[in-house]
């Protein structure tokens, strides 16, 4: 280990940590480590008075290196690392041991999970004494925004941004704007028109003096980084156009679950099943008719097609079980007298206004019957000859125990949302992850529900989860507000843990430049060595690995740093943690 | 208060996980309260092609009964393509720690993806008993009676 006065502090996370991890003897230990001049617990070290007490110590005790032993460093890296700067310590000599998401969260016995958690700042300590000051590069932001995605949460964040006075590209790869809002009747809960709203919205968008639609046109590659993307684009399959910009959002939506697989719903072989898509352009065209042309006198509505079955999707598609109280509101004033049937699994009819719709709905002569949707899915079948409807749904009645029989002329099954099958395209493009089920992944679900793991790229809407208009909405302007505040700043500093070459070790191999995804590497034939060009360089670490001479480093993750990690953790010395003196294995 | 029992042989195990879907993985692991294997001690590094094959050696030389790399599934590296590196090297590292008289099986590669938290704290379970099974790694034993 390398000389150095570093501070320790312990996290408690309230009880989160401080419950399985016996905080206050992990602080007393660590503090007789060699290098440790001092050592603390605290009850929640992220809050002000916790960030204090180290900026406190870092000036009183001229402590040169930090270590937090607290939640993942995902969550609160950048929160200490801007406590070191306001203390004046260069914001890279931090090093976090992430003992709740690894260590407390996880065991369920309070001595090993405190040996482990030892281990950790015991790995922690020797990696920072190894860590050097980096300088952040500052780099101009280009006030430009690319939004991917015509459909109303990308319509509505450029809106925002180009009332604000900035530019902003709009692609949509379909031939008009307005998505799958466009193919909607009415919006729940208040039964408004769509088209009343979305129609000046596409107007507005058309033809604002900052946003510039390029309809039909895709996209296939993006580079930079955040403030300086590029791309090329060829609108409409014309001529290339080279477009830069600074920030990225993702508005791509989702598309509607093909219900076909789902054999008990016999969606394809009979022909009066529909899907709530094919219902909707019926509501539009104003006739609810049968495929012979016929006034269906018997309606069933089923939820939950493709939603919340370990087969077909987990998840919950959120939207439908109101869509559907909307269907049973239009049915039963386009037809007084028709049966209508609402065949559900729990009625989730939340948001505002939501509940209150299904309140006045369940008034209005609708039959509600409720089924499990992971097993006994209801089976639709033509009827016979001679019965007076065209089909029989036979179902086993959750509340009251019976398998009924329930007649239907038309059935309309509310098909689950699902991520576009171009989705990891679009992933790769963007450089955004994306969750098990292809729908995109958000920086941190609940503080940064708008951000990605990709600086400068947004994503908003359905892309994101299944959600409904005002959700896609004021995630739209969310994203939009942060693009404003990284425009308004001009500058982003952006992180230099990128890799460095040692000129005197480097042999002139090249075997960087064969491994660099970036082509971030060039050689300098005159010297006879490699280049990092650390604009391009992204920091992976490849070439670090590859490199034979050790001439590499990469920056923040150095051998050196990760070696004395590693030995960190495995060399327990003399520490007393809990009742055990623990010898070296 | 009850004794640490040393005598059962509880391996020790140093994983390497990718900042962008392993050790995120591995969070969302914890944010869901998953009880797993306490032996896996987790390093994080930016990508799997960051994982120099010192780094497992010297996981080995310090005392590590085994090695544990995760990184993002095939075709979804955050740095395009680190994974497929980290997978070649390792199939080479596996070779090597095999004429080195270390049981190939130490070394263990799996894609554990951002949202894969369940699947990561089986495979920390899976990877226990493997090394479990396995028995201690002797290696550093036998470099410091050389030395």
């Amino acid at each position: 280990m390398k000389d150095s006065r570093i501070g320790v502090y312990i996290c408690w996370c309230g009880n989160n940590i401080a419950k399985m991890v016996d905080v206050e003897q992990l602080a007393e230990e660590i503090g007789k480590l060699e290098n440790v001049i001092i050592s603390r617990d605290y009850k929640y070290m992220c809050s002000d008075p916790g960030q204090e007490l180290v900026i406190k110590d870092i000036k009183e005790h001229q402590l040169d290196r930090i270590v937090v032993a607290a939640c993942s460093p995902r969550i609160h890296e950048l929160t200490f690392r801007k406590a070191l700067e306001n203390a004046g310590l260069n914001q890279y000599l931090l090093e976090m041991a992430n003992i709740r998401e690894h260590v407390s969260w996880v065991h369920t016995d309070r001595e090993i999970a405190t040996v482990k958690a030892a281990d950790l700042i015991r790995a922690a300590i020797e990696k920072v004494s190894y860590h050097e000051p980096l300088e952040k590069l500052s780099v101009d932001i280009d006030p430009a925004t690319l939004i991917i995605g015509g459909g109303v949460a990308g319509m509505s964040a450029a809106l925002s941004i180009a009332e604000a006075g900035k530019q902003v590209y709009l692609l949509e790869r379909d031939e008009k704007l307005g998505g799958h809002a466009a193919d909607i009747d009415l919006s729940f809960p208040y039964l408004n028109s769509v088209a009343s709203f979305l129609g000046p919205m596409i107007k507005r968008v058309s033809e604002h003096k900052h946003i510039k639609v390029y309809k039909g046109t895709t996209i296939e590659d993006i580079f930079g980084y955040i403030g300086n993307f590029e791309t090329s684009i060829k609108p409409n399959g014309g001529g290339k156009e080279e477009l830069k910009f600074g920030h990225i959002i993702v508005a791509t939506g989702l598309k509607a679950y093909d219900p076909t697989p789902i054999e008990n719903y016999a969606y394809g072989r009979i022909k009066d099943v529909i899907t709530s898509s094919e219902f909707e352009q019926m509501l539009l065209s104003g006739k609810i008719l049968t495929k012979q042309g016929k006034v269906p006198e018997h309606v069933a509505i089923i939820h939950c097609v493709g939603s919340r079955n370990n087969d077909t999707h987990e998840y919950c598609s959120r939207t439908c079980c109101t869509t559907a109280l909307k269907y049973a509101n239009q049915l039963r004033s386009a037809l007084p007298d028709a049966g209508i049937y609402d065949l559900y699994a729990d009625m989730r009819a939340f948001g505002k206004g939501c509940e209150e719709l299904y309140t006045s709905t369940s008034g209005r002569n609708i039959m509600f019957l409720m089924f499990d949707p992971e097993k006994n899915l209801p089976v639709v079948s033509e009827a016979k000859q001679d019965e007076e409807c065209e089909m029989i749904i036979r179902m086993e009645e959750k509340m009251s125990g019976e398998n009924i029989e329930v007649p239907a002329d038309l059935v309309i099954l509310m098909t689950a949302m699902e991520a576009r099958d171009d989705a990891k395209d679009i992933s790769h493009i963007a450089g955004i992850s994306m969750c098990g089920n292809n729908f995109y992944i958000e920086k941190h679900p609940k503080l940064d529900p708008v951000a990605t793991t990709t600086d400068g790229v947004y994503i908003v809407g359905t892309c994101q989860g299944p959600k409904d208009i005002p959700e896609s909405i004021s995630q739209a302007r969310a994203a939009a507000a942060r693009v404003l505040a990284g425009i308004l700043r001009g500058t982003v500093a952006v992180e230099v843990t990128t890799a460095v070459v040692n000129e005197d070790i480097c042999c002139g191999c090249q075997t960087c430049i064969s491994v660099c995804p970036y082509s971030a590497i060039t050689f300098d034939e005159e010297k006879n060595v490699s280049e990092v060009n650390e604009v391009i360089c992204k920091g992976c670490g490849s070439c670090g690995s590859a490199c034979p001479t050790g001439a590499i480093r990469s920056r923040h993750y150095t051998d050196r740093q990760i070696l004395s990690q590693i030995k960190g953790m495995l060399n327990r010395g003399k520490l007393k943690i809990t009742q055990t003196i623990i010898e070296e294995a | 208060m009850r004794r640490l029992n040393m005598e059962k042989f509880e391996p020790k195990i140093i994983s390497f996980l990718c900042n962008w879907c392993s050790y995120t993985g591995a969070d969302l692991a914890g944010t869901s309260r998953m009880k797993y294997a306490h032996n896996i001690r987790i390093i994080r590094v930016m990508c799997s092609g960051r994982v120099d094959p010192t780094f497992v050696l010297k996981s080995f030389r310090e005392g590590a009964d085994g090695v544990l790399i995760c990184g993002c599934h095939p075709g979804d590296c955050h740095y395009h393509e680190g994974n497929y590196k980290c997978m070649r090297r390792v199939e080479f590292l596996k070779r090597y720690i095999k004429q080195m008289g270390i049981d190939e099986r130490r070394i263990r590669l799996e894609w554990i993806s951002a949202s894969e938290g369940k699947q990561f704290a089986a495979l920390a379970d899976e990877m226990r008993e493997q090394i479990a099974s396995l028995g201690p790694c002797r290696v550093r034993k036998v470099i410091e009676n050389v030395s």
